[in-house]
């Protein structure tokens, strides 16, 4: 697909405000504004119900941010520890994912500030010891997935995250990251643009 | 490799299935969350917040000018007053608005353009209204301004603040910003009531300098606030 296929693609998806990707999970959406409303409301079920289909998109995106699997724990349990504060500040009108991932995208920010402050004081050693964890941690569609998005920009990666992984429109990714549809639309072209350019036989990193 | 491959890559890992690790993740998640569930009142409709801005800048500049003195409002024409009171309802809206939607984490791209929109509106509109560019006591009569401007600013930034504290700031650079601007423009809009000097270069620089550096102010003081928080993490 060229440059205007994925644009005339990508301006199908908003002019009929479907999702990026249609799987069961992302068809259940509409559900978590209701079971936000009723997690303000202090249900349990709701709140058990909203955290198991709201964290593995959450996971899958902090760990396509090169993270490994143990800062993605750290990060889910960061996130949702500021979901939990500022639960009052969603508004029952509007959609929940970008809500969310904003509040995510934050999370991803200070931790990137806070490895950066540690990185500056920390002694460096020649070589990681081998732990276990890592081992079991490895799965494979993670290492595909962080081969693939590793030469985007912060930004790009972003977009093509929420786009793909987590399902959301683009009208959603632009709320969350506070940038315009358009601005979103161009990331994601880019980002596409790149990764074509990488993958492409002959300079293929994959 | 096309489009297409990369679509079909990036569906599989999104369709991966969350595995035990994940499940382990999320009951953490879980029993962290639900040992802390009240009811909570979620908050109030954006416009309703974006109102209250407005009414704290009308209260406070109105109260401010009173008490300070109705000089300006007594020297300016009826269309200087009614052109003057648009363009600071239009640009207080803006920063209004800003306000409100930095009270959620989503936020708004609203902050910088209240204050590039006053920094350029009223320059525009003070040089169409009003006539006189000598600069005899351009600084003595200058500074008194900007320091009776900020000087309503600093508690009208104090109940915005109050009023901000109610939502969940992600960006404190971007809501002080916000906030700095809208009480510039509370300080500006009090000059307007209090100062009898309608030469256009000192309304153009000192009363207009009130946003600016407010704005500025506000954006600084956000950015530490934002500092500290990162350094306490």
């Amino acid at each position: 697909m060229d440059a205007d296929g994925y644009s005339a693609k990508m301006r199908m998806r908003e002019d009929s405000k479907m999702p990026a990707r249609s799987t069961p999970e992302i068809a259940s959406s509409p559900g978590l504004e209701a079971l936000m409303r009723r997690y303000q409301q202090a249900d349990e079920e709701a709140a058990r119900a909203l955290i198991q289909a709201v964290s593995p998109r959450l996971l899958r995106y902090f760990c396509a941010q090169t993270f490994t699997r143990r800062f993605a724990d750290d990060l889910l349990q960061d996130t949702w520890m500021r979901i939990h504060k500022a639960r009052h500040t969603y508004r029952p009108v509007e959609p929940v994912l970008p809500w969310v991932f904003a509040i995510a995208r934050h999370a991803v920010l200070d931790n990137y500030r806070k490895s950066r402050r540690v990185e500056i004081r920390e002694v460096q050693v020649d070589e990681l010891p081998h732990t276990a964890y890592q081992d079991a941690g490895a799965k494979k569609s993670e290492i595909d997935l962080d081969t693939l998005l590793a030469p985007l920009t912060r930004n790009q990666r972003d977009v093509v995250v929420m786009l793909k992984i987590a399902g959301m429109s683009i009208e959603e990714v632009a709320r969350a990251t506070r940038s315009s549809a358009g601005s979103v639309k161009q990331k994601a072209h880019r980002a596409y643009q790149k990764l074509r350019d990488i993958l492409a036989p002959g300079k293929g990193t994959a | 490799m096309n489009s297409d491959d990369l679509d079909r890559i990036l569906d599989n890992a999104g369709r991966t299935s969350p595995d035990a690790t994940t499940q382990a993740s999320i009951a953490h998640v879980e029993s962290t969350v639900l040992s802390d569930l009240h009811p909570v009142r979620p908050l109030a409709p954006l416009w309703i917040y974006l109102s209250l801005f407005l009414v704290l800048f009308v209260v406070v500049s109105g109260a401010a000018g009173s008490i300070l003195g109705l000089h300006g409002l007594h020297v300016l024409t009826i269309s200087q007053f009614i052109l003057i009171s648009i363009t600071l309802f239009a640009v207080a809206s803006i920063a209004s608005a800003a306000c409100a939607r930095e009270m959620t984490p989503i936020g708004s791209q609203l902050s910088a353009f209240s204050l590039i929109a006053a920094a350029l509106a009223f320059p525009a509109l003070f040089s169409l209204i009003f006539r006189g560019y000598g600069t005899t006591s351009f600084v003595s009569q200058g500074i008194p301004c900007l320091v009776a401007g900020l000087c309503v600013a600093i508690p009208a930034a104090l109940l915005i603040s109050f009023l901000l504290r109610r939502g969940f700031v992600m960006q404190w650079s971007m809501a002080g910003l916000a906030a700095g601007s809208l009480s510039g423009l509370t300080g500006l809009a009090m000059l307007e009531l209090h100062c009898p000097n309608l030469k256009a270069i000192h309304v153009m620089v000192w009363h207009v300098a009130v946003v600016i550096v407010s704005g500025i102010l506000g954006f600084a003081i956000g950015r530490l606030a934002d500092h500290l928080r990162h350094s306490s993490i």
